[in-house]
């Protein structure tokens, strides 16, 4: 494929999580040979994508920008969730995982990271701030800490409790039945539903 | 427990190789340089997921290939299952297989055929530094409680993270008390792992000894760690240690430092046993790895040993070759004078097969 156009496409795709440049030729072929519709309205849709969608101002979900007043996510939005339960994740992979579950029906904190020093990440690149301020404002009676079950996913659960100690809030950290050093993207529906279920005191 | 097939490629110098060993006594000699001690690696690999002669395991692959694999069928109970593991000289990835498929852990496959190899070098476990004597417990853990594995893995990555922050940001570092937390936890539940393997190795061991070197001599095998009993007092040492563990760049307090102390008559046997002793001390080390990895799984563990012939003076003859008449297990022994080994000792010529090894060609040998 020596079109410069067809180059810059593929390498675009290739850096894709999980897209390989095999996989990126793959589907540069099959879009140009599916119905033009697929190309030009997925051309669209990336095009406005940065300016439509952003991380929610509560909680880090994705949320649609809103013209009028905050930007909130689907989840801060429904007032039918419990705003006193609050789980707090690491990636909104691992939110969207416990969402699938359908046993969660309180309101979510994403931290964006995993405290890890060989990572170069520290307390400070946390939002715990943000975190201790939500507890403190929106009433929040309990919090569920479902960061993963790996040495960092641990040591985070450890710091935010000793940041939200203060608060008064009740801690609580998902049960096991993921197994430690996995990945709750990974966990099926059954085994998180128990382990949201079977938590413990933090 | 018996491994019934053996499929090597491109591991060292042995380009391709298959065969089937035979129940009990194997005998695989050859002249120096030939591919004994790597047809024994090659064995070692698909049980354990590691080579005894190197901690890089691209050394392994054949010079000028992609990929080593090593492949064998392990007959237990009537039945029979597949492991492998192979090698790639990009990156180095390991990949393993139990019957094509993928097992949870690398713990989970090195607990499927329990193997014990015992080879020339491995007499610094009694002259060496306590890497050895460590890995020695650490080997015993992995059938003894295998589900200890995961602790050490997240007690080093603990440690490794509570380093970082403490020499990238100094003592005052919010989150040291979270990767310490972390290190007492795990750290405390590797200790007991290890003091419990440590008793059941020292009461076989100090047994074998005194079979092995004199009635009159007694060893002493004991678990040697720097880590605190208690929660709180491990907790306070490490907090206490920051300063001279970011001076020093390594942690002072934890299990990575601990050691199996060797004791004979009293006295540190690096200091003074003699070399006769010292290797009556790593028989007796190693007939109690195989017989508490036997008592613990229930099956005889295969025995690997390398280059018998080179370390057979008369003393040692003696020993080893009782050593082996007490074997119930399979054996691979090498050696480059198979005329030494009598069939006698290998309870009878029926349970004795030989190989020959010639430049990376396995042959079965004429008697
Ligand atoms: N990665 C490699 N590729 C090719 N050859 C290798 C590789 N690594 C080692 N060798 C060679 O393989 C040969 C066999 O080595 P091995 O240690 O198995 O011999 P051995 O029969 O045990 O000899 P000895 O009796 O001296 O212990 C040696 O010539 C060694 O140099
Ligand atoms: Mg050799
Ligand atoms: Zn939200």
């Amino acid at each position: 494929m020596q079109s410069p156009h067809a180059r810059r496409l593929v390498s675009l795709l290739s850096r894709l999580p999980g897209v390989g440049e095999k996989t990126a030729q793959r589907y540069l072929l099959f879009l140009l040979t599916a119905e033009r519709q697929l190309a030009d309205d997925l051309g669209r849709e990336l095009t406005v994508l940065r300016d439509r969608l952003v991380p929610c101002e509560k909680c880090g979900n994705v949320a649609e920008v809103s013209d009028v007043g905050a930007s909130l996510c689907d989840i801060c939005a429904d007032n039918k969730r419990d705003s006193r339960l609050l789980c707090v994740v690491a990636r909104v992979h691992d939110l969207m995982a416990i969402e699938r579950a359908g046993s969660m029906r309180g309101r979510y904190f994403v931290l964006g990271k995993l405290l890890s020093p060989l990572e170069g990440v520290g307390p400070e690149d946390l939002p715990i701030e943000k975190l201790v301020t939500r507890v403190r404002e929106d009433g929040v009676e309990e919090i569920i800490v479902a960061t993963p079950p790996s040495v960092e996913g641990e040591a985070t659960a450890l710091l935010v409790k000793r940041e939200l100690g203060p608060t008064g809030v009740a801690i609580s950290r998902i049960a096991s039945g993921v197994p430690h050093g996995g990945d709750l993207e990974f966990a099926d529906p059954i085994t998180m539903g128990r382990a949201l279920q079977g938590r413990q005191r933090l | 427990m018996f491994i019934e097939r053996v499929s090597l490629r491109a591991i060292r110098n042995l380009r391709s190789i298959d065969f089937a060993p035979g129940p009990r006594f194997n005998v695989i000699s050859g002249e120096n340089g030939q591919g004994k001690t790597s047809l024994l690696e090659g064995i070692y690999l698909a049980a354990t997921s590691r080579s005894f002669r190197t901690s890089r395991l691209q050394e392994l692959i054949l010079h000028g290939e992609a990929i080593a694999s090593s492949k064998l069928v392990v007959s237990q109970d009537g039945g029979s299952h597949e492991q492998s593991l192979g090698i790639q000289a990009a990156g180095g990835a390991r990949q393993a297989r139990v019957d094509g498929k993928r097992p949870p852990s690398l713990a989970a496959f090195a607990v499927k055929t329990p193997m014990v190899v015992f080879h020339p070098g491995e007499v610094a476990l009694s002259t060496g530094p306590s890497g050895e004597r460590r890995r020695l417990l650490d080997r015993v853990v992995l059938h003894t409680a295998f589900t200890k594995m995961a602790e050490q893995i997240a007690y080093t990555r603990a440690m490794r993270e509570r380093q970082e922050a403490l020499e990238t940001r100094g003592e005052r570092a919010t989150d040291l008390e979270e990767w310490e937390t972390l290190m007492v936890s795990h750290g405390l539940a590797v200790c007991e792992a290890r003091r419990d393997a440590s008793e059941r190795l020292s009461h076989v061991a100090e047994h074998a000894f005194h079979r092995i070197a004199s009635p009159s001599l007694v060893l002493r095998v004991r678990y040697l760690t720097n880590v605190p009993e208690t929660e709180d007092a491990y907790r306070h040492l490490l907090a206490a240690s920051r300063g001279r563990d970011r001076a020093r760049k390594s942690v002072a307090i934890g299990p990575h430092r601990d050691d199996l102390v060797l004791e004979v008559d009293g006295h540190a046997a690096r200091q003074v046993a003699s070399q006769g002793q010292h290797r009556a001390i790593v028989l007796s080390l190693k007939a109690a790895e195989i017989d508490v990895i036997h008592a613990a799984r229930g099956v005889r563990p295969v025995l690997l040993l390398d280059d018998v012939s080179s370390e057979l003076d008369r003393a040692r003859t003696q020993a080893l070759v009782s050593f082996l008449g007490e074997q119930r297990g399979q054996v691979f022994l090498t050696t480059t004078r198979p005329e030494l080994i009598e069939s006698e000792g290998l309870g009878g010529g029926s349970d004795r097969h030989d190989f020959r090894v010639e430049r990376g060609v396995l042959s079965v040998a004429q008697g």
